[in-house]
């Protein structure tokens, strides 16, 4: 008879054996490699932070043959890059909504599936260590779940697959989002920054060439404008001919909403930059000079880097 | 539900290692070793079994080998094999717990791995972790390794790495990256067998940079021949200095394995500078890779 322990071995042995045939190597830096995960026919994913160069790059399957890859677009503020590649087929394995609900929530298993030209696939065993709704990540994206693992994320293992504990890929590993821990990119996230970054080759962002700092608004001032707000974002640069310079935002105006939206701090202006605004006219309340003014800022475009 | 196992193979498991080490008992030079036959032999790494570095550390070379119970043994060295960094040692006593060889070639990604030893000289220390891979590793040459998550210390060299059933997959001979690193179960049974070959070569090398005809490359100096090996009778000496393999520039160490490892008895062209680096001069080394044990053979073969 088996022991428990040895069905959890086998469970684990199964699971690489089945979604190690959709990770990749990366060749698109120098000494290490990382990883990718076939994510849909012909198309790889990977974390952005390891592709270091846009040509030259390689991809070993898991037949062992490396074969040519061009980059078919990236967005640092997810750390999602995608590669186009030939010869691929259609991916074999699963993917998850990139939603982490019950049973696969904080505590339950999660592994990390790499490739090395070296070695070949490569796994990692830890735990979802936390676990949160959408969030903002430091390059300025945002990703649908925070989900952090404890599995240890070695060179070679961002991009790879983490697959959850119901046998899906939750998303892709990177150590590139955060200094304490390896986190795994929502496959929502993926989906969503993809069929943009199909189209476009990058995931556009609104402009408002402004160059900005969170100031706290004194009561005396909050009452006799009867503005809700605590504080509001000073402007503290104006981009030359850009979409707020042509509005006639001047330096030192403190903006405290746009369109319907209050603005209390930086992360309310980028949440409005990436909700698909591009393009549109907005209306900006300011204070300058002590009193409430209003302009109409059309949004312009700005291409993730 | 409680993992039922890891606790009863643990035990196990410490029944069948030992602690190797010098007879001046200092704490230096201690490993760990695998008992592989009730009638006293033990496994372990060629590194922890170094008659030299006993000798330095305690004036003569006598090993001891210490078992779970605390009664120990002196050791007598059987085989060594530093190419595979394994040794076979002998102790006089009977009625061991032998742990049991498994296949290594049946081994899995992601499998659950137990590594038993005593490091930093603590007896019987256990870690658990996954098989991250097995192959490779860059810089190590061609040979394969079981590359495991578990948390070596000095000290478990010469120990086992145990499957989930307690079987012994691998012997834990270093850390790299993170990683621990086992050389396969199977090399263990090929040493046993006997048919695990000495460096086929004979040679032990050092990478260095070196001017050839106004170029600097890469070469690997020869810092030693062993005697009665492919290597001196093809008259290769010490201070040679090894720049290219069948015309080939050496690129890394890994060239020079990946040229000797395998193949058959053939032979093997080597291009290597000695004294005047103006000139490149080309030998012809026969490698008797079917068995090295007998140096008589590669005297003959050679001189044929």
């Amino acid at each position: 008879m088996q022991s428990s322990l040895e069905s959890l071995s086998n469970e684990l042995a199964k699971l690489v054996e089945e979604f190690q045939s959709d990770v990749v190597a990366v060749h698109a830096r120098s000494h290490y490699p990382s990883s990718g995960v076939h994510w849909r026919p012909g198309i790889i994913v990977t974390a952005d932070h390891t592709v270091r160069r846009e040509e030259d790059i390689r991809v070993t399957l898991p037949t062992g043959k490396t074969v040519n890859a061009t980059l078919a677009g990236r967005d640092s503020g997810t750390d999602i890059a995608l590669l186009k590649a030939e010869g691929l087929g259609s991916p074999a394995t699963q993917r998850g909504d990139g939603s982490p609900a019950p049973p696969c929530g904080i505590g339950e298993l999660a592994l990390v599936l790499g490739r090395s030209p070296d070695s070949g696939p490569n796994a990692s065993l830890g735990i979802i260590s936390a676990l949160s709704g959408p969030w903002r990540t430091w390059r300025g994206g945002r990703l649908d779940h925070y989900i952090r693992l404890d599995a240890t994320l070695f060179p070679n293992s961002s991009g790879g697959a983490v697959v959850d504990c119901r046998g899906r890929i939750l998303g892709i590993a990177t150590s590139g989002l955060s200094r304490i821990a390896g986190l795994a990119i929502p496959a929502s996230s993926i989906n969503r920054v993809s069929d943009v970054l199909l189209e476009k080759g990058y995931l556009p962002r609104g402009y408002f060439g402004i160059g900005v700092q969170p100031v706290a608004l004194p009561e005396a001032l909050r009452t006799s404008l009867s503005l809700p707000n605590k504080s509001g974002i000073m402007v503290v640069s104006v981009e030359p001919g850009g979409p707020a310079d042509r509005a006639v935002v001047l330096l030192g105006d403190v903006l405290v909403s746009l369109g319907n939206t209050s603005l209390e701090q930086i992360e309310d202006l980028q949440a409005i930059s990436d909700s698909g605004v591009i393009g549109k006219p907005l209306n900006a309340k300011l204070i300058r000079a002590g009193s409430l003014q209003e302009v109409t800022i059309t949004v312009g475009e700005r291409r993730g880097e | 539900m409680a993992l039922e196992g890891f606790g009863q193979i643990a035990e196990q498991l410490r029944r069948s290692t030992v602690q190797v080490a010098s007879s001046s008992a200092d704490g230096r030079g201690q490993g760990s070793g695998i008992i592989i036959r009730s009638d006293g032999a033990i496994v372990t790494n060629a590194h922890v079994a170094n008659p030299e570095r006993s000798r330095r550390v305690a004036g003569h070379s006598r090993l001891v080998v210490r078992l779970w119970d605390g009664s120990s043994f002196p050791a007598s060295l059987q085989v060594r094999n530093a190419r595979r960094d394994l040794a076979v040692l002998q102790i006089p006593t009977t009625g061991l717990t032998p742990a049991t060889l498994a296949n290594s070639e049946n081994l899995r990604v992601g499998e659950l791995v137990m590594a038993v030893g005593n490091p930093f000289g603590f007896i019987g220390a256990v870690t658990t972790g996954i098989v991250h891979a097995i192959g490779r590793r860059p810089g190590l040459g061609p040979t394969k390794w079981i590359q495991a998550e578990v948390q070596l210390a000095p000290g478990n060299s010469g120990g086992p790495l145990a499957d989930a059933r307690g079987n012994v997959v691998g012997v834990n001979t270093m850390v790299a990256g993170g990683l621990g690193l086992a050389v396969p179960s199977n090399a263990v049974a090929r040493l046993l067998a006997g048919d695990l070959n000495q460096a086929p070569l004979g040679v032990v090398v050092h990478p260095a940079i070196v001017p050839v005809a106004g170029r600097k490359r890469l070469g690997l100096r020869i810092l030693e021949v062993v005697r009665g090996s492919a290597a001196e009778y093809a008259s290769l000496r010490q201070g040679d200095t090894l720049v290219g393999i069948e015309g080939q520039a050496l690129r890394s160490l890994d060239d020079l394995e990946q040229a000797v490892e395998g193949g058959g008895d053939r032979l093997l062209r080597l291009e290597f500078v000695r004294g005047d680096p103006n000139k490149v001069r080309s030998v012809a080394v026969r490698l008797i890779v079917s068995q090295v044990a007998d140096p008589e053979r590669g005297r003959r073969a050679a001189m044929a």
